[in-house]
């Protein structure tokens, strides 16, 4: 079986991630900069797949990748990347979390989500916390098997606006945002599917095996 | 989906006409600037203004007062008709204007597109696209394009055109249904697409969700088929985010427990099992407690936490005795997905502020103890055994401050006693902070939790006895909720 890198930045809930693709029965990698990931590649085999888990903050976030050199490798990839919540949007071009430059891949960029007070008795907390319902969009082979309007589990004060182009699913949350997003190799879900029950490890499956 | 009401000008004058036909037309209103307000007391977000005139004659007839209308209303607005030239868009963009919308020109003359798009960029321009049966129109829908409609759309796709606003001229002013397979077509190009277009019923305007970003609505508002507010206020998006039900776990030794006003300890069971259990049964969270760790200054049981990380896929906070940023890293490392503190934060609030920054504020929760005393609500610290300097308004807004992602709400006075939220308590924190607070202390039946949503303004409800004995099952209290239109993730 080949194997999967994770992205490890040094931000802390891989293994949330790495416990979740082990009851998938997938084998993976830690790795935690881009000699060790350059190493493995040149001591047994090729990777098949990356997944970037996105915890922490994007400037925080950014700058771990930088210094530990993933950048390029992650600008360059042509094989399957899956980033998880702030994994995905480091994907877009420009975070206003820390007003950092991203790793550009898709167009966008990432906002936080405004304290939305409706009337007296509806308001929007800010980060967002819990299951929300997902839109699917578009057909893909992340979502195989995932029905429209289905419940993922959600942390995030920053979102990526919904884009036309790279969209696969949306939810909404005092206004539309991305859930889930496809550029060609690149995939990415707001949500965090490895704690989304049953469904999440569907998905990450689908990823692992169709993607 | 944005819903974007049109205001159409002739001779200065709201009209409208019917398949863009000049001879069919009726006059709305002689002050368009109160159409304009009107619309944006309705609570529209979004304006779509086109000069007829402009549109028929090729010059922007009525430009001043589409820009006086721009200053005038605090939305953002679009404008399309008669702009054919780079200066007529510099114009409108330097007064405050959104985007401009090409039409003709855009179609006819791909050079002048594609100038306008490197001069102002993709966002403020939109292409208007007239499609009748299948075929490109230009002119005010008057002659058919050369260009067929796939054509043109791989061209317009190849120059970085981002927003077409896509109208089927036959259903335009016709309050026929809109033409949902042709803006479905568009969209799969890779386009955004603001629909126009025989859009009469809320029906129409949920056919068109998937496929538009946007709908401009004329004639419809203006007949008064559809209610602007009415519309906006079952459409436009707030949120679907579900409360949250979470069941939580005190663990002493390895094992749940749960005292009455945190003594006379009982034993409900392992925590493992249980928590397996509670992800079956539909559990949106769940919380492990380590309640004796701040009395005894134990650590949390890390390999509690390892071990349910590997079994439970639903998100899991874990709290007690956490010190430090080194417990914290501790315990997200060993699977828990966010940390609780409480002493450790009334000790050295700047904690709160350091795990924040580098863990992200959604995984550092603040948990507060709070008992009425005297008239006052004091938190209390050290498992709920020592009275802090502090009131509960004052620390839950100073630790939002901090970077607290979310707080956890626990009524000492109502823990265990089964008499309901403290719902005043509640309410008062719920309202006073803007992140999430989960209710915590006193659930004794299901229409608490109901209470705590709807009166209390939870985010979240968490209790502990009343799930481990079996009294309320997870699964029953969800159907509960949906029946009192509490969303919640069945």
């Amino acid at each position: 079986m080949k194997t999967i890198a994770i992205i490890d930045y040094g931000a802390g809930n891989i293994k949330s991630v790495t416990n979740a693709l082990t009851k998938l029965e997938q084998k993976f990698q830690v790795v935690k900069s881009a000699i060790e990931y350059e190493r493995f590649e040149a001591d047994f085999a090729k990777f098949s797949r990356v997944i970037l888990p996105g915890v922490g903050a994007a400037k925080f976030a950014m700058n771990q990748l930088n210094t530990r050199g993933f950048t390029k490798i992650l600008q360059n990839l042509t094989i399957p990347f899956f980033g998880v919540c702030l994994g995905m949007q480091l994907l877009a071009g420009y975070s206003e979390e820390g007003n950092i430059d991203c790793l550009g891949i898709v167009s966008g960029v990432v906002k936080k989500f405004r304290n939305f007070r409706k009337s007296k008795n509806f308001s929007l907390k800010v980060p967002q916390v819990g299951w929300n319902k997902v839109c699917i969009m578009r057909k893909s082979p992340l979502l195989e098997g995932i029905t429209d309007k289905e419940y993922f589990y959600f942390v995030n004060s920053y979102f990526l606006p919904v884009n036309g182009e790279n969209l696969l699913a949306k939810s909404c949350y005092g206004n539309d945002f991305s859930a889930v997003i496809q550029c060609g190799n690149f995939y990415g879900a707001q949500f965090h599917p490895e704690r989304s029950g049953e469904i999440g490890l569907k998905l990450l499956n689908n990823f692992c095996t169709k993607c | 989906m944005l819903i974007i009401p049109a205001i159409d000008i002739i001779n200065g004058e709201c009209v409208r006409l019917t398949q863009g036909d000049y001879d069919r037309k009726e006059i709305y209103s002689k002050n368009p600037l109160s159409v304009a307000r009107d619309f944006v007391l309705a609570g529209a977000k979004f304006l779509h203004i086109v000069d007829l005139d402009g549109a028929r004659s090729g010059e922007p007839i009525n430009q001043n007062l589409i820009i006086e209308l721009c200053n005038f209303v605090d939305v953002p607005i679009q404008v399309g008709g008669g702009i054919r030239e780079i200066s007529t868009i510099k114009k409108y963009l330097n007064a405050g204007v959104s985007r401009v919308i090409l039409g003709t020109k855009a179609v006819k003359y791909p050079d002048f597109l594609k100038e306008a798009l490197s001069l102002f960029g993709c966002d403020k321009i939109v292409v208007a696209l007239d499609v009748k049966d299948g075929k490109l129109m230009v002119d005010g829908w008057l002659n058919s394009a050369r260009e067929d409609l796939d054509y043109c759309l791989l061209r317009l796709k190849a120059v970085r055109v981002k927003n077409l606003m896509v109208t089927d001229v036959t259903k335009d002013g016709t309050l026929e249904k809109p033409n949902v397979e042709l803006m479905q077509y568009v969209r799969d190009f890779g386009f955004e697409v603001i629909a126009a277009g025989g859009i009469t019923s809320e029906v129409d305007l949920r056919g068109l969700e998937k496929s538009s970003q946007a709908v401009v609505l004329g004639k419809a508002l203006y007949e008064g088929r559809l209610d602007l507010k009415k519309i906006l206020a079952n459409l436009e998006p707030t949120s679907s985010l579900t409360k949250r039900i979470i069941p939580c776990l005190d663990v002493k030794d390895g094992r749940v427990v749960k005292g009455v006003n945190f003594l006379n300890l009982k034993d409900a069971g392992d925590p493992v099992e249980l928590a397996k259990f509670y992800a079956v049964e539909g559990a949106d969270e769940l919380v492990f407690l380590d309640i004796s760790a701040s009395v005894e200054g134990r650590k949390t049981m890390i390999s509690i936490v390892e071990k349910v990380a590997k079994e439970i896929f639903v998100p899991f906070t874990v709290g007690g005795g956490v010190g430090n940023l080194m417990d914290i890293r501790e315990l997200l490392n060993a699977g828990a997905d966010k940390v609780a503190i409480n002493s450790a934060a009334v000790a050295m609030p700047e904690l709160i502020t350091e795990a924040a920054e580098q863990f992200g504020s959604q995984c550092i929760v603040v948990a507060v103890d709070v008992r009425l005393v005297g008239n006052k609500w004091k938190v209390f610290v050290k498992g709920g055994g020592e009275e802090s300097e502090y009131e509960v308004l004052e620390w839950v807004k100073k630790v939002e401050k901090l970077g607290a992602g979310e707080i956890l709400l626990t009524s000492m006075d109502r823990d265990g006693t089964r008499r309901g939220f403290d719902l005043e308590l509640l309410k008062l924190v719920s309202t006073s902070v803007r992140i999430p607070v989960i209710a915590s202390g006193g659930a004794g039946k299901m229409e608490d939790f109901r209470d705590a949503f709807q009166i209390g303004r939870a985010d979240a409800a968490l209790a502990a006895s009343l799930f481990h004995f079996g009294d309320i099952s997870i699964k029953k209290l969800k159907n509960f909720m949906n029946l009192s239109n509490i969303s919640t993730r069945l």
